[in-house]
């Protein structure tokens, strides 16, 4: 019972201090005015593009491999949900090689009392971005009115258990390629490679041929943050199977990432890289 | 009371030596050198309760490497650390609790908030009660001079008021041992008398050990009794100021450094550096 209720507790203290950096990060934002109102204006309408972008291209698609430009347009709503919290908290996890470890910022890190991880996370964290999670809500909605989706109460828990597993496989693929930096001194050719990687994610898995697939499920498993869990809330029971698996793959993948990372950083304390 | 102990502590780094020329870098490529380089060679460091240290050395003789075990940045290769009862790099998250940390290089506030932001932030990370930070930022405006600059970004202060600034933080969960590395560095004479000053008052009034690396002897003139001087890697001389200088019979505490620095073995003493 005492573990329970420091795990609780703790978890309460990041909370507290997550919000905190949260509202500093939008003091910062807010000091430079006009940049500010530029930006929020430039993110409105990005975002914006980004939603028309998607209803006209999705217009000009005829139907794929047996998906109907509604089911596609699903898939990818769905995907930029886990996107959009991987763009605002998990994608400036690639100054870590380059700003932390080789420019030593993680020594003013390590003697702060707090998770390591967690504050390269809110130090690197952009909460605008995080926006895009309401466009792929938009998108979602859209595509599910027009091909007369059924819904019921217990979607919605469901939508969010899968769109948590999703947004863990792109945290820990992230961590993962940042802990390498651990390692591999220099910039990370990697992270561009794995990028073009993850956008293969919001496309029906099934019009990939083997080893494609099989690297998108079990390698880097992105089908898991759009195609799968998105067939399920579509109700095509064919792939009810893998897509129920997302919420166990993301903590497996997160697990094995955040182990990489703790690694990484006791490598670090061994040769102050 | 001991508040740090250290015995036989050793840091080994493994460097990669590179070989000459595009061949020997096609060579690299496929087999490595590495070279095995003794940053701390097998120091033994006892600080009480209260005392202010001054930690000084040549560039890379290991200061900074003593100082990162010591945080618990680094881990020893080997050796025996202990810290406020802690062993420094395990339980990291709690020991830091109980250390500030100043890098002279390297600032701990954000960069584009007010002074005032980041003490809040830092009170919220270190649990400091409302009524505690209301009173010690009370009295950092006050010995600190920093009171018309807390609502001012970071980036808008000179180097001396932002480094008033960063001892605040350091100081804002009234840690009982302050590391400081080079805090002077880069200062002007005023700046460095006012952080002089301060240094000592907080030594003195609350009793907070302080561990002092500078290549500023002045700083170790106006701040410290006590001195040690690692050279690399070993621990040279550690004892107080005045013995020092009775040793070299030389009353310039710069002339005397240098000669160390320099290798030179004090005249008459018998056993120096073992």
């Amino acid at each position: 019972m005492g573990w329970v209720w420091e795990r609780t507790k703790s978890i309460a203290w990041y909370t507290e201090i997550f919000f905190h950096y949260g509202s500093q990060y939008l003091k910062s934002k807010m000091t430079y005015r006009a940049d500010f109102i530029i930006n929020v204006f430039s993110d409105f309408f990005l975002q914006s593009m980004n939603l028309i972008f998607i209803l006209v291209l999705f217009d000009h698609i005829p139907v794929l491999k047996g998906w109907s430009r509604e089911e596609m347009m699903f898939i990818y709503g769905f995907f930029l949900i886990p996107f959009g919290f991987y763009s605002g908290f998990f994608n400036h996890l690639f100054d870590v090689p380059e700003k932390y470890v080789i420019q030593g910022e993680l020594d003013r890190v390590l003697v702060r009392p707090m998770n390591s991880l967690f504050q390269v996370i809110v130090e690197t964290m952009r909460l605008e971005l995080v926006f895009g999670v309401f466009v792929g809500l938009a998108v979602m909605v859209y595509a599910a009115e027009k091909m007369n989706l059924t819904w019921s109460w217990w979607d919605i828990p469901l939508g969010m258990m899968l769109a948590t597993g999703a947004t863990f496989i792109y945290g820990g693929v992230y961590t993962l390629l940042a802990s390498l930096g651990f390692w591999f001194e220099g910039r990370m050719g990697l992270m561009p490679l794995v990028y073009n990687i993850s956008n293969y994610g919001r496309y029906p898995a099934d019009i990939y041929k083997g080893v494609v697939r099989f690297i998108l499920t079990w390698i880097l498993p992105f089908a898991f943050t759009g195609f799968y869990p998105a067939t399920v809330l579509m109700k095509r029971e064919e792939y009810y199977y893998f897509g129920l698996l997302t919420p166990v793959v993301g903590l497996v993948f997160w697990a094995f990432s955040y182990f990489v990372w703790t690694q990484g950083i006791k490598r670090y304390r061994g040769t102050g890289s | 009371m001991v508040i740090i102990e250290a015995k036989g502590l050793t840091k080994e780094f493994k460097i990669f030596r590179r070989r000459e020329g595009v061949v020997g870098a096609f060579r690299d490529l496929f087999t490595r050198q590495y070279q095995v380089l003794k940053a701390v060679d097998n120091i033994d460091f006892v600080v009480r309760q209260g005392e202010l240290v001054g930690y000084i050395g040549a560039n890379g003789a290991g200061k900074s490497t003593t100082i990162k075990m010591m945080t618990g940045i680094l881990v020893p290769t080997s050796g025996h650390l202990q810290v406020n009862g802690f062993c420094p790099h395990r339980n990291r998250e709690k020991y830091t609790r109980g250390i500030g940390v100043v890098f002279g290089q390297r600032s701990q506030l954000w960069w584009d908030l007010a002074v005032i932001e980041s003490f809040r932030l830092l009170q919220r990370i270190y649990r400091v009660s409302e009524v505690d930070f209301q009173q010690r930022l009370h009295r950092f405006e006050d010995i600190l001079d920093i009171g018309d600059y807390l609502h001012l970004p970071v980036r808008k202060l000179s180097l001396g008021q932002r480094m008033r600034c960063e001892l605040a933080a350091a100081l804002l969960h009234n840690p009982t041992l302050l590391f400081l590395d080079e805090p002077t560095i880069g200062l002007d004479v005023l700046a460095k008398a006012n952080i002089r000053d301060f240094l000592k008052e907080v030594n003195q009034t609350l009793e907070t050990t302080i561990i002092l690396t500078t290549h500023d002897l002045g700083d170790i003139e106006a701040l410290c009794s006590r001195v040690a001087i690692i050279d690399q890697g070993k621990m040279l001389y550690d004892g107080s100021l005045d013995q020092l200088r009775a040793h070299w019979g030389e009353d310039n505490l710069e002339e005397v450094v240098k000669d160390i620095y320099q290798g030179q073995q004090p005249p008459g003493v018998k056993g120096w550096g073992e």
